[in-house]
Parts: structure tokens; C-alpha cells; sequence
């Protein structure tokens, strides 16, 4: 039969092929988002490492081929270096308080009691409330001579603190409202692996005598280490790229304490116009941020 | 045998220490639980009420009662207004006058929203279905493509962003909010994983009873996938409700501000009132927090979804 339908029908040229036909049609499903995502998410990444070798303005475009002399500039910039330095003090505040009280959360949340409903939805709300509303709240309940927080203190006979206007201050005081606003996302991403972990695994371990302490790092940590890597790499990543509580709150003072790195690109790039500057920096940060989530993901993998 | 050695009363006294121990325990559980539910709600959701109370009394009231400490920092005992949001939302001429009315800005937010909802679920579910079920030479490299700039986190692009968009001439208009959104890999990658778990037995009855690719779509996989139509929608909302960096480098003009960037600079001014900063801010965020207390399944979900991909 086989060979008689092929002696007998001619093979016609593959684009009329009713498979390629299909393709073809099939394509067009997916063809806007794919030029979406070529035009706004590739192309910007292109065009930023073209500026980054020019001297690039919003106002003159393309004015003067550096070469590599932005690079260089960048290399050479003590501010630079003080920004990514301030960064990485931040990641350093922000990531083990967020993943360890997640944790601590998400335990707390799993236990089976009425009530933890609510309790979770309470963590998450800061999650999808915007965060240039949750940096003002907390902006207002920091306040040093009006604020709620220095009213208590001063309840207690205690002298009143300035959050935001202390240099020394004013990096850990963005770092809590940063973890405040985002912990619930955390502990729901754990909550969902607590949940998945079989309750005989914790029965047999009891049977063999392990007690708490042994069961959570025996059992609970590489079970949900799937997830614990999820949220590390993308608290991370949210250390790394900072930018609301600064600009509404310290707009990256006192005395530089807060100028976190996409502040510094920012005000480059927009307050001083110098885009080409500002795209050779944004290239740095990405390869750092690519580097780092990589290096993560190996140390997580290592485990297993 | 030692067992039976032990009286009735000996027993009994045994039991009674035992079940004392037990209750002592269970008692000082539920206490550290009740104690740790209160910090929580402390936390977490004071500085939302502190938001709510001070935005229905003047300003005046909200430092008179600021410190000391007593009941009325929390809760407008007296004083009651609803000026705050009537100077917001444009209701009063002296908000308006004042630059204090974000009406406008409140329903640019929300048409943004909607569009970038409903052009999302056109282009990212149709993508999905071609990722999910539809056969394309090479598809697999395609996916990848799509799949690594999830890779990109969104603040470094900013700036290049802005580069691209303003060569578009489209920079400092309304399109500027929704363009760049109208579709997005997150959501293809996820809808994706949704249509490929769908049986294929579906399509090919339909195929056999004459449908095509549209139909296949419109009446078999859009209706099993509703509820992950729902979570990404929320999703998107969600982000473009909360969006601050992009407007804010991509619209210039305050009468074409998203809601967010509309408070911060209510907030940055030099002289705020802090009363209608209260207000714009219940506005600005009471909208999702609503439709969070209603749809949280779905919110919930869409977190975990965004946690398989790790």
C-alpha cells in the first residue's frame, strides 16, 4: 500500500506540505508576543550595550564613539565602588533576615490551628500593597519628632531615634521595610513546600528517636530545598535592585548611606542625562546579578 | 510483676501528674501561639489601620494626637471628615486648586490596567497555545528564547528601556504604560505549562469533527484553562497597579501619572498635607488589597506557580 500511494502521488515541495502549511498558521498564534518580546526585552539589552561604548545623551543620541572608555570611567569612579559597596552591605541585611524569618513564618503558619488563614493572608498583604505606599507608611511611622514608633519609644522614657536622617541608620531602616513588604511572598513559597513534605516522613524519624532539632535539619531544610533556593536567588536578586524606599524615602543620603546601585544609575541616567554612562553601569550590574543567581543556584544544587 | 504492685491510688496519682504536665503544656503552646498571632497582627497590619484612621481626620488632629501615646492615635474619635478623600478625588475645588486631586491619575492606573489585562490575555494565551500544543519546527530553541529573558531583572533594563521606547515616539504618552506590557514571557512560560498538561484526546475529536486551530483554542483549551486565565490576569493587574519605576522615568507630564508615582510626589512635595497623602494613599492601594481579601486562592497561587519554576 505503501508503495503504491507514493509511486502514485507526487511529493509536493515542502511548503505546501500540509505539516508546513500547519507551522506555518501556528506561528502566527505566537509571532506578536515573540516580536514583543524581541523589540522590549532583547532589543533594549542590545541598544543599552551599544550606548555603553558611547558618549550617549537623551538629547544628542549617539554623540562620540568611547570605545571602552565608560568602562574605564566606571572603573575609576569612587562613587561607583560606593554604591556597590552600599549594595552589597543591604543584600548582606536583607537576604538571611528574610529567608530565616520566612522560615520562621511559614512554620509558624503550617502548624494545623484556626486561625493561620489568617494569619497568612495578614503577612502577605504588604506583598500586594505597592511599594511606594508601604515606603511611606513606614516613612511617616519612623518620623523622628511626629512618628508612632518614636512616640513609643518615648513612652518609655527613651530617647527619641532619627531612622532616616542617620547615616548609620538609614541603610538598616530601608533594609526592614524592604523585608517587611516582602516576606509574605517568601513564606508562602515555603509554606506550599512544608505542605508537600509526607507526614510519615516525620513519623518514622520520631519512631527512630530523632527529636525537633534533628527532624527540621534531616527532614524539613532538604525537602523544601528546592524552594529555600527559589527564594534566596530571588531575594536576591531584590537586594540587588533596590530602588523604590530610596527614592521616596532618602533619595540615596544621608552622606551617600543609602545610594544604592540602581539609584546611582538612576540619577546618572536621568537627573544628569549621561545615558551612555549610565547603560555601561547597567551592564556591570547585569553580569554581576547573572554571576551571583548562577553561583546560588550551584551552591543549592551541591546537596543533591 | 511490678505492675501489679501499684494501687488504685498510686495510679490514679500517676495519671492525674500526667495529664497536669499534659495540660501545662498544651496551656503554654496556645499562649506562645496567641502571643506570637497578636505580634503578627501587630506588624503587619497597624501601620494599614494607622493609613485608614489618620485618612478621615484632618491634619491638624493627626499630630495633635500623635504623641502621647493613647487610644486616639489610632482611632479618630472626633473630628470624622471625609474632606481628605473629597480633595483627592476632585470633589473639592480647593484639592483641585491645590494639585491634590488624583482622580485622573487613579483612573490612568486603572485603564492601563485593564488594557495591558486584556491585550495580555489575547497575546500570552495564544503564545501559550502555540508553546503548549501546536508542533513548529524548532519550537523547542523558541521556548528557550522566550524562557531566558526571565533571566533580565527588570530594574537593570530600565534605563535601555526608556532608550528603546523613546525611539518609538511613543515615550511620555499613555502607550508608554502599556506597550512594553501587552505581552510577557512569565505568563507564556506559565499558561504553557498549564495547556501541555491538557489531554490531546480533546483536540483531536475536534479535529475529527472539522474544527481548526481558532476553534480548537476558543473551545476546548481557553475554557480548561480559566483558572489560570484568572491567577495571571490578577497578576498582571497587580503589577501594572504597583508599577513605580517605569512611569516614573517614562512619563514627565503630571496630569499623565499613574496613581503610585502620583502619591510619591504628593509625598516629595515641600510642604505635604498630610491628611490627603493619607487619603491618596488608601486609594492608591486599597483597590488590590480588596481584590487580594476576595481572590487570595488565586494570588496564593499564582506565588507558587512562580515558585515551580526554581
Amino acid at each position: 500500500m505503501a508503495a503504491i500511494s507514493k509511486l502514485e502521488i507526487p511529493r509536493a515541495p515542502w511548503w505546501k506540505r500540509k505539516k508546513f502549511k500547519d507551522a506555518f498558521t501556528a506561528i502566527l498564534f505566537a509571532l506578536p508576543a515573540l516580536v514583543n518580546f524581541l523589540v522590549f526585552r532583547y532589543f533594549p539589552i542590545i541598544w543599552s550595550a551599544r550606548a555603553s561604548f558611547w558618549e550617549y545623551s537623551l538629547l544628542g543620541g549617539f554623540r562620540k564613539y568611547l570605545g571602552f572608555g565608560n568602562y574605564v570611567r566606571l572603573f575609576g569612579d569612587r562613587l561607583f565602588w560606593q554604591s556597590m559597596g552600599v549594595t552589597a552591605k543591604f543584600f548582606l541585611m536583607y537576604v538571611p533576615i528574610v529567608v530565616a524569618l520566612a522560615m520562621l513564618l511559614a512554620l509558624f503558619s503550617n502548624q494545623r490551628k484556626p486561625g493561620m488563614g489568617v494569619i497568612r493572608a495578614i503577612i502577605f498583604i504588604p506583598v500586594v500593597t505597592s511599594f511606594v505606599v508601604v515606603s511611606i507608611i513606614w516613612g511617616m511611622l519612623l518620623n523622628k519628632d511626629v512618628g508612632l514608633v518614636n512616640s513609643i519609644i518615648r513612652s518609655f522614657g527613651l530617647p527619641r531615634i532619627s531612622f532616616l536622617m542617620d547615616k548609620n541608620n538609614a541603610l538598616p531602616t530601608i533594609a526592614m521595610i524592604s523585608i517587611w513588604k516582602n516576606v509574605g511572598y517568601s513564606v508562602i513559597v515555603l509554606a506550599a513546600g512544608l505542605k508537600s513534605i509526607p507526614g510519615e516522613m516525620y513519623e518514622a524519624a520520631i519512631v527512630d528517636g530523632a527529636n525537633n532539632w534533628q527532624r527540621f535539619w534531616k527532614i524539613t531544610i532538604p525537602m523544601i530545598s528546592r524552594q529555600l533556593m527559589f527564594v534566596t536567588v530571588w531575594a536576591t536578586l531584590g537586594a540587588f535592585q533596590v530602588f523604590i524606599p530610596v527614592y521616596s524615602l532618602t533619595q540615596g543620603g544621608p552622606s551617600r548611606a543609602t545610594n544604592v546601585i540602581v539609584y546611582y544609575i538612576y540619577s546618572k541616567a536621568f537627573q544628569f542625562g549621561e545615558m551612555g554612562y549610565a547603560s555601561a553601569m547597567s551592564m556591570v550590574l547585569l553580569f554581576v546579578l547573572l554571576i551571583v543567581s548562577v553561583l546560588q543556584m550551584r551552591l543549592f544544587k551541591r546537596d543533591y | 510483676m511490678t505492675i501489679n504492685k501499684i494501687s488504685k491510688e498510686e495510679h490514679d496519682q500517676i495519671a492525674k501528674k500526667l495529664h497536669q504536665k499534659a495540660v501545662m503544656r498544651k496551656t503554654l503552646n496556645a499562649i506562645f501561639t496567641v502571643v506570637v498571632y497578636i505580634l503578627i497582627a501587630i506588624v503587619f497590619i497597624m501601620p494599614l489601620f494607622y493609613v485608614i484612621g489618620n485618612s478621615v481626620r484632618d491634619s491638624r488632629a493627626i499630630w495633635q494626637n500623635a504623641y502621647p501615646i493613647s487610644l486616639r492615635t489610632f482611632i479618630p474619635f472626633e473630628g470624622l471628615t471625609l474632606q481628605n478623600y473629597a480633595k483627592t478625588l476632585g470633589l473639592d475645588p480647593l484639592g483641585t486648586s491645590m494639585g491634590w486631586d488624583i482622580s485622573r491619575n487613579l483612573l490612568i492606573s486603572l485603564l492601563s490596567a485593564i488594557v495591558v489585562v486584556c491585550l495580555s490575555l489575547i497575546f500570552n494565551t495564544s503564545a501559550a497555545y502555540f508553546f503548549g500544543r501546536l508542533w513548529f519546527p524548532g519550537k523547542k530553541y523558541l521556548l528557550v528564547f522566550v524562557v531566558a529573558t526571565m533571566m533580565i531583572p527588570s530594574q537593570v533594563v530600565m534605563v535601555p528601556l526608556y532608550l528603546v521606547v523613546d525611539s518609538l515616539g511613543i515615550i511620555n504618552s499613555f502607550w508608554a504604560l502599556v506597550v512594553p506590557w501587552y505581552a510577557s514571557p512569565f505568563i507564556v512560560f506559565l499558561l504553557t505549562q498549564f495547556m501541555s498538561d491538557l489531554p490531546y484526546e480533546y483536540d483531536e475529536a475536534a479535529i475529527i469533527d472539522g474544527a481548526n486551530k481558532w476553534q480548537i483554542l476558543w473551545r476546548i483549551v481557553i475554557p480548561n484553562t480559566i483558572p489560570g486565565l484568572v491567577t495571571v490576569s490578577l497578576m498582571e493587574f497587580q503589577f501594572i497597579w504597583n508599577e513605580f519605576y517605569w512611569p516614573l522615568i517614562a512619563i514627565s507630564t503630571k496630569n499623565l501619572y499613574p496613581v503610585q508615582v502620583a502619591v510619591a510626589s504628593q509625598f516629595t512635595e515641600s510642604e505635604p498635607n498630610w491628611g490627603v497623602v493619607f487619603a491618596a494613599m488608601a486609594l492608591a492601594s486599597g483597590p488590590i488589597i480588596i481584590l487580594f481579601l476576595f481572590l487570595q486562592r488565586y494570588f496564593y497561587e499564582s506565588v507558587a506557580m512562580s515558585g515551580l519554576k526554581g
